[in-house]
């Protein structure tokens, strides 16, 4: 695109910013709506018709972080003086938080700890799932391997299995090993799930970056690793922040595994979110709060990713 | 293992120093495939064991082989083929329908477009939700009485969920909303690696639009593109949290649906592990085709 | 990498292997997450108070607790010493070996005796009528109904409805009036919808309503005995039932095709129905006005009797099993030894949990304790349960498969519905042996 530009040009450009608008409003429209959810009363998350304006509370953070129970009637007006702002946050939602009977203490919820351990599982196994995908690729674009396309497709295959079905093996071979409920058992399984999908992606980005320069740089004298460490990952970078982002959606949400292999030591938050529907009354706005909390680490992450995704491949002078 | 040649330039001296290129080539492919082999061995042998017994992981009596009875069993199931029918309509919709909006969108953002940063950021976000948190606000957006989608467009009481036939498209609606910008990435990617110069080249060429949309930037975009589509089919084909959260009409069991319901409601585990191979070897067939037109895409 | 890979796996079993010795007072119990299980929690805290044994109890969101358990079943393992398990799991439990035999322990403390007897039933004994035992009744639990008292004692609403059925509108004393009065309350141009119930087909939401009508209308599942069901599932009474349930789904909110628990209970919360079914656990959050704006107005009742004068209702609820790969067999027992005291019995039904206690639920107090105790103790001694053989999820999905088309989609009849059900069920039973 040339700087000086045409009326068309300008007509064009125009014309898409008011469509990629657009698009924001409905891309956003359900996010806006969880995130809304997150500070409303309980009583208001679910009203005929549906309400927009109100006033927020942080009554759903409260919850999200308490273990709580059902009160069949409100508590008399001196406890809900006598209780600390969050407690009575928690009150004002119907229910009271669980305390020890010994110590008096509020039970948390295990929500903290949860997602604790997801930022260690989905950090520790995105470094590893895109380290070794990237160099995997590598290997496959520069080198002749034999049996090239088959090895690709066998790696690919490991993703194409329902993973319900190897649930029950995958179960029995974690309890055998004592990976049952470590994460370390976690980050391997999330690490090899990724792994097919980086080594693919990085394979197509590596492809494109044109041979012609490490062989510049070796014929300077660099090795073969000085060349891939200098030239080739740098020239890389968009394709290892975009395998990043999404190697890190799909360990950060993974939910069904993570309700399988873990129960006390390991669990991650994404099953804990849904549970909360569980009391009879589903409260929504404790889920929107731990979805809205759920969703920060990443959307941080890829923001400041940005400009790597948008960089652009390469310098785009030579191609083969 | 011998004949590793590089298809660099061959008479290129790096091997002399550092590490060979075999020894390079060894060390980042090996502990890969090593480590794939090694996780999916078991699993996958028990599987396959299984599907040919009657096995229930649900008790402890033994299992007995059965030969291919499940399989045939199967085959032979009416409403198993209507699960492989409503998930292939279902593949094709939602593959379709990300292409479109990820690919139109990715077009609208390769421009100079201020805060384009923090456009695409927000426009990622829904691919960052859990896909059982996204099952459960959308069931809510489409409640006839609750939601906001009736409301804010004025639809009334329509029935997004409990029409049979309209269900289906509901789902598949919040598989290419969430999907979509997936897609919109990848080609976002691609399309800021085309060069300027070709671009140029067809403008002093007077070359319409079409003719550069379709004779530059989609084939060079085309290898990245087709990899979104391979990943976006398979993810299809299992599609199962959102799905089932949403619906659970007999319009909407897809196959992942059926089999979790086969494997952990019934505990028909052999039947399952059958189940699971068919639609192995049909993904598998799938991707094949795929990873032709990916190569055919590549060498042009 | 391989070999820091393997290194990694050798230390993570070597952590794993030293993890279990610290156990020795400490008991786990499993059960979903809901109230109950805090209400639970609570009450082993004072356990734990006298005895000094921590009992923690560890929860998965309901829709993955049958998964997880039987998956942990499966790999016998030894991270839960005891479950609170659905009824229906008795014979998968007992026939795989997951549970202890716990029929000398009933039988020494004559439970048969002191809890209700159809908690026992249903609870605690497999297969029917033999006299073993694999569980102690822990959560009560049946479907009933809420209502709205405010739109039922509307003296307008009142006179409108005598004029057009000739009779009183009050609590429905069977299932004619309470279709008529779904009927009467629908008004979808108002927002107002007459009735509200289950239609989930995923697990056994939809075939709990069903329940409820086949059970009143005084038609069976089958012959529990010989596991006849042809001619009994389908017979003419069942037919009527299907259909009133059929009948039922035209006067329910829009959209109410994949409905279960919390719908039913939004279902008056959100004034969108005049009646609703749920179960008797989920009616706490009614009476509260923090959680139901209209809770001075909600009242409760039983499943009212059929048009031949059955009354029954479908039964949810749990008991308390050992699981048999615990490493704290022995612990538990003296758990579960104090679990049935009657004091510790009526302290669970002061927390909130439904004791299936039969001297304690009699009790004045307890019935009288809130607005729906009086409907839940008259529906536990008239309630009947699905199959318990292990196979029984297989005959739920058929059920879900066969009922679900016709109430919500209106496909076919009712009778081709319970007629292809028949024919399911007796293939199943005869796949596995129980029929001839």
């Amino acid at each position: 695109m040339a700087e000086v530009k045409t009326k068309g040009e300008v007509i064009v450009n125009r014309a898409a910013i008011v469509a990629v608008m657009l698009a924001l409003v409905v891309m956003l429209t359900p996010i806006l709506w969880i995130t809304a959810t997150a500070f409303k009363p309980r009583n208001l998350a679910t009203t005929v018709p549906p309400t927009v304006m109100f006033e927020p509370t942080l009554s759903p953070f409260a919850k999200l972080f308490t273990k709580r129970s059902q009160l069949r009637e409100p508590v008399e007006q001196e406890v809900y003086d006598a209780a600390p702002w969050w407690e009575q946050l928690v009150f004002d939602g119907g229910e009271q938080v669980v305390r020890n009977k010994k110590t008096g203490e509020a039970t948390p919820s295990g929500f903290g700890g949860r997602y604790l351990n997801s930022l260690i599982v989905s950090i520790v196994s995105t470094v590893l799932a895109v380290s070794m995908g990237t160099i995997t690729a590598y290997g496959f674009s520069r080198f002749r391997v034999p049996g090239e396309q088959d090895w690709l497709f066998f790696i690919l295959s490991t993703r194409m299995l329902p993973p319900i079905v190897v649930a029950i093996p995958m179960f029995l071979m974690y309890r055998a090993v004592g990976l049952y409920d470590t994460h370390i058992g976690l980050i391997i399984l999330y690490t090899a799930f990724n792994l097919s999908f980086a080594v693919w992606i990085m394979k197509g980005f590596i492809d494109e970056i044109p041979r012609e320069y490490e062989e510049a740089a070796l014929v300077d004298g660099y090795t073969r690793l000085q060349a891939f460490f200098k030239i080739v990952l740098p020239e890389a970078l968009t394709g290892i922040a975009a395998t990043a982002v999404f190697c890190f959606i799909t360990a950060w949400n993974e939910y069904a595994f993570a309700l399988m292999m873990t129960s006390r030591n390991a669990q991650t938050a994404p099953p804990y979110i849904p549970s909360q529907v569980g009391s009879g009354l589903s409260d929504w706005t404790v889920i929107a709060s731990g979805t809205f909390l759920f969703l920060l680490p990443v959307a941080i992450f890829t923001f400041l990713l940005r400009n790597h995704l948008l960089r652009g491949m390469s310098f785009g002078a030579i191609r083969k | 293992m011998a004949d590793v040649i590089t298809r660099l330039d061959p008479t290129s001296r790096a091997a002399a120093r550092g590490f060979s290129d075999m020894t390079i080539r060894n060390l980042f492919i090996i502990p890969t495939i090593v480590f794939l082999i090694v996780f999916n061995v078991f699993p996958l042998i028990y599987s396959l064991w299984t599907a040919f017994t009657d096995y229930r992981a649900s008790t402890a009596a033994a299992a007995n082989f059965v030969g291919l009875a499940n399989f045939r069993e199967l085959l032979s199931d009416p409403d198993i083929w209507r699960n492989f029918t409503i998930t292939a309509k279902y593949v094709v919709i939602t593959v379709t329908g990300q292409v479109i909006v990820g690919f139109g969108l990715a077009m609208l953002l390769n421009r100079k477009i201020p805060l384009k940063g923090l456009i695409t950021t927000l426009l990622l976000l829904p691919m960052m939700l859990s896909p059982a948190v996204v099952g459960l606000f959308w069931k809510l957006l489409y409640d006839p009485s609750f939601g906001i989608i009736n409301y804010f467009l004025g639809l009334g009481k329509f029935e997004w969920l409990a029409q049979p036939q309209m269900a289906l498209w509901a789902v598949a609606l919040v598989d290419i909303w969430m999907w979509s910008p997936f897609v919109m990435l990848l080609s976002l990617a691609g399309l800021s690696a085309v060069p300027k110069h070709l671009y140029e080249a067809a403008e002093i060429d007077r070359a319409g639009p079409f003719y550069t949309f379709f004779r530059i930037t989609l084939p060079l975009v085309a290898p990245i593109l087709m990899i979104a589509i391979i990943f976006r089919t398979m993810e299809a084909f299992k599609t199962f949290d959102h799905a089932y959260i949403l619906s659970t009409q007999p319009t909407t069991e897809l196959i992942a649906i059926r089999l979790y319901k086969m494997a952990f409601l019934e505990w028909q585990t052999g039947m399952s592990s059958a189940f699971a191979y068919i639609v192995l070897i049909v993904v598998v067939a799938i991707t094949n085709i795929y990873v032709k037109y990916l190569n055919k895409a590549k060498a042009r | 990498m391989q070999r820091r890979y393997f290194r990694l796996l050798a230390s993570a079993a070597a952590i794993a292997l030293s993890a279990p010795a610290a156990m020795a007072q400490e008991l786990t119990i499993f059960w979903a997450e809901w109230d109950p299980a805090n209400y639970l929690q609570e009450l082993v805290n004072e356990y734990e108070a006298e005895t000094g044994v921590v009992v923690t109890v560890e929860t998965v969101p309901w829709q993955d607790f049958q998964t997880k358990a039987f998956t942990e079943f499966n790999a016998k393992g030894s991270a839960y010493d005891m479950i609170v398990g659905d009824s229906q799991w008795l014979g998968a439990a007992s026939e795989g070996g997951h549970y202890v035999d716990l029929t000398e322990f009933f039988q020494a403390n004559n439970l048969g005796e002191i809890m209700a007897p159809a908690t026992v039933k249903y609870y605690a004994e497999y297969p029917a009528n033999s006299q073993k035992y694999w569980a102690i009744p822990a959560e009560g639990d049946a479907v009933g109904w809420s209502y709205r008292k405010d739109w039922f004692e509307d003296p307008a609403e009142m006179e409108a409805f005598k004029a057009k059925y000739g009779y009183d509108l009050a609590v429905p004393q069977d299932w004619k009036h309470l279709i008529d009065i779904a009927e009467f309350f629908h008004r979808p141009d108002e927002n107002r919808y007459g009735i509200a119930i289950y239609t989930d087909n995923s697990y056994d939401g939809l075939v709990m309503g069903v329940e409820n009508a086949l059970f009143s209308y005084g038609a069976e599942l089958g012959d529990p005995n010989t596991y006849v069901v042809d001619g009994i599932i389908n017979s003419d009474k069942a037919v009527e039932a299907l259909e009133a349930y059929r009948k039922l789904y035209g006067f329910t909110p829009p959209g109410w095709s994949k409905t279960f628990f919390v719908e039913n209970n939004q279902a008056i919360t959100e004034n969108l129905a005049a009646m609703s079914m749920n179960y008797f656990a989920f009616f706490p959050a009614l009476v509260n006005p923090a959680t139901n704006p209209n809770a001075a107005n909600t009242g409760f009742f039983a499943n009212p009797k059929g048009p031949y004068g059955d009354q029954y209702a479908a039964l949810g609820g749990q008991g308390i099993s050992i699981v048999s790969y615990s490493n704290n067999v022995e612990e538990s027992y003296k758990f579960l030894e104090w679990f049935i005291q009657e004091d510790v019995q009526k302290r669970w039904a002061e927390l909130g949990g439904y004791t299936a206690h039969a001297a304690t639920l009699e009790s004045a107090e307890f019935r009288n304790a809130t607005p729906y105790n009086e409907a839940f103790f008259q529906t536990m001694f008239m309630v009947k349960d699905f199959w318990a053989v292990p196979e029984y999820a297989e005959l739920l999905v058929a059920a879900n498969q066969r009922w679900y088309p016709y109430i919500v989609g209106g496909e076919g009849t009712a009778k081709e519905a319970l007629d292809a059900l028949a024919a399911d069920w007796t293939e199943t039973f005869k796949k596995y042996g129980r029929l001839q």
